[in-house]
């Protein structure tokens, strides 16, 4: 053989590893499922931990005020007149005693001025008055019940009216029930996007896996002819996926994880008090680091699956 | 061993491509496949390898009826066929060593059965140097070697070629054509579709002749084949 062709040769020189039977990784497209399955992954990881931070705080919520009661005593009589602020001291620690002498409450604690001037603020304003003709404050009691009491609301009621018929008992219930079917529905919102975009993931492998079939129609049919089963063929594409899918969700759940971070730290700036602090529980991160792998097993069975239907076809 | 009963095809809802067909091909047979253009060649060796079913008729094949076999048992049965295509169906990614090695690959050999085998039959067909060749990078004839390599590496109990000297040279061609009947004697049954009525002729195997979709059984010259033995 010539110099010259052996040159030639060696430049046609095949890789010496083999890597598929189908030219998969050569042909066009690749590129185009590896950025579908980032941006499907930092999707999937935002909407999800949206659900967490959601499921989060509904928790801590429900936790916060539960076994909690608030007596209120307005700083005004039954006439509409404006109460000195040393009578609602005096009638607030009336409706303390009382409150803590009932057998089924385990606390029962006056707020500082100081604590109830800082709940009003984000409508009044910090620098609230109190003396003259200032802003008149309520007296405020935080009541703990004890462990699986079940106390009866309207007897205590009764019993604190007689300190001021204007105490209000507050036991968060109406609030509180509003508020975890707000956040609930939102929650199922959250998770109902995570399954769409997986959904949505899978379409996308099955459309990729089909027009990948399309443009290799000959050399299929080719490996068809030689006796490959259909398992053979298509464990060329699952492979084919399994890395694709994978790459793409590392560098998605990388991004989404850096967008968490900062809005995280955004967050943690506004110091907004309504929304608790959110931190994730191991299991949650966990499954969020699973999630590259978790993509990649349904772009294999999604290659899987496409593959066998569309040999099905050939004789 | 190979049988066609009453084999009919179509395609869609055109007319029928065969007809009627019917023909047997004992164990270790050669035959040539000849006919006009259009005739239904290409169409019946779709049939012989295995890439078609049949719009009607019974094909068995290696003593089972094709037609109730399910897709691991059709397979198998491919496995047993060695097909050499007119236009070589090379895959281009993949080196001359790994696409002769494919069909052993298919078959679940192991490694270290397929570097030897393949190394052994690469040398035989006088590609040794240019196993790890592109095959887009060598010429027709190189090409040709290659898929002829390819269809017998697994060595197939039937083995079709579809104009397999179209490309060669007369010396080339020639060989290739030893090349056949060493096989044949091996005991594979061998069926070359061709035009070429001056091969037909030197070599006096018995031709299945196809004209409008029907075919007629044509027996060879036992007296050339005679001379043939000695020869080979």
């Amino acid at each position: 053989m010539s110099k010259k062709v052996k040159k030639e040769k060696s430049l046609g020189t095949a890789q010496k590893k083999r890597r598929y039977d189908l030219p998969l990784n050569e042909s066009s497209g690749s590129g185009f499922l590896r950025l579908l399955i980032a941006l499907m992954s930092i999707l999937t990881i935002l909407a999800l931990t949206t659900g967490f931070v959601l499921s989060d705080m509904t928790g801590r919520w429900a936790a916060g005020v539960q076994n909690h009661m608030t007596v209120e005593i307005p700083a005004e009589d039954k006439n509409g007149n404006v109460l000195p602020g040393e009578n609602v001291r005096a009638l607030s620690q009336k409706a303390q005693e009382i409150a803590a002498a009932h057998e089924d409450i385990e606390s029962a604690e006056i707020l500082p001025e100081e604590k109830i001037k800082e709940m009003v603020a984000p409508w009044l304003g910090e620098d609230i008055s109190t003396s003259g003709n200032a802003v008149p404050l309520p007296g405020l009691i935080s009541i703990k019940l004890k462990a699986g009491a079940e106390i009866n609301t309207e007897a205590f009621q009764k019993q604190l009216k007689t300190v001021s018929p204007m105490i209000r008992l507050d036991t968060h219930e109406s609030w509180l029930s509003t508020v975890l079917r707000f956040t609930g529905a939102l929650k199922f919102a959250a998770y109902f996007i995570t399954l769409t975009i997986l959904i949505t993931t899978i379409v996308a492998v099955a459309g990729a896996i089909r027009s990948k079939m399309a443009i290799h129609k000959d050399e299929l049919e080719l490996l068809h002819l030689m006796g490959a089963l259909d398992s053979y063929i298509a464990r060329q594409f699952q492979r084919h996926s399994m890395i694709l899918a994978f790459q793409g969700a590392a560098i998605g759940c990388f991004i989404g994880g850096i967008i968490l971070l900062l809005s995280s730290s955004m967050a943690g700036h506004m110091e907004i008090s309504i929304v608790p602090e959110f931190q994730m529980n191991p299991p949650q991160i966990g499954l969020l680091c699973l999630l590259p792998f978790f993509i990649s097993l349904l772009a294999v069975g999604t290659a899987r699956h496409t593959v066998l239907r569309v040999l099905r076809e050939m004789p | 061993m190979i049988k066609f009963e009453h084999i009919g095809l179509r395609y869609g809802i055109g007319p029928e491509i065969l007809s009627d067909v019917n023909f047997s091909l004992d164990p270790g047979s050669f035959h040539f496949l000849s006919g006009p253009s259009g005739a239904g060649k290409t169409s019946l060796m779709s049939l012989l390898y295995l890439g078609r079913r049949p719009t009607r008729g019974l094909i068995t094949m290696f003593g089972q009826n094709t037609g109730g076999l399910t897709r691991e048992q059709l397979a198998a049965q491919r496995q047993r066929i060695g097909v050499v295509f007119q236009d070589f169906r090379l895959l281009n990614h993949m080196s001359a060593f790994d696409n002769v090695a494919l069909p052993l690959r298919i078959a679940g050999k192991n490694e270290k059965e397929i570097q030897g085998n393949v190394n052994e039959l690469l040398d035989w067909v006088g590609l040794g140097e240019a196993k790890r060749s592109l095959p887009n990078t060598l010429s027709g004839g190189e090409q040709q070697r290659i898929a002829i390599a390819r269809a017998v590496i697994t060595r197939p109990r039937l083995l079709l070629a579809d104009e397999p000297t179209g490309n060669l040279d007369d010396e080339i061609g020639m060989r290739l054509m030893n090349l056949f009947e060493q096989l044949n004697k091996m005991g594979t049954t061998i069926v070359i579709a061709t035009h070429n009525q001056a091969m037909m002729d030197s070599f006096g195997h018995p031709r299945l002749v196809l004209d409008k979709g029907r075919l007629s059984v044509e027996e060879g010259s036992t007296e050339l084949r005679k001379k043939l033995q000695g020869v080979f």
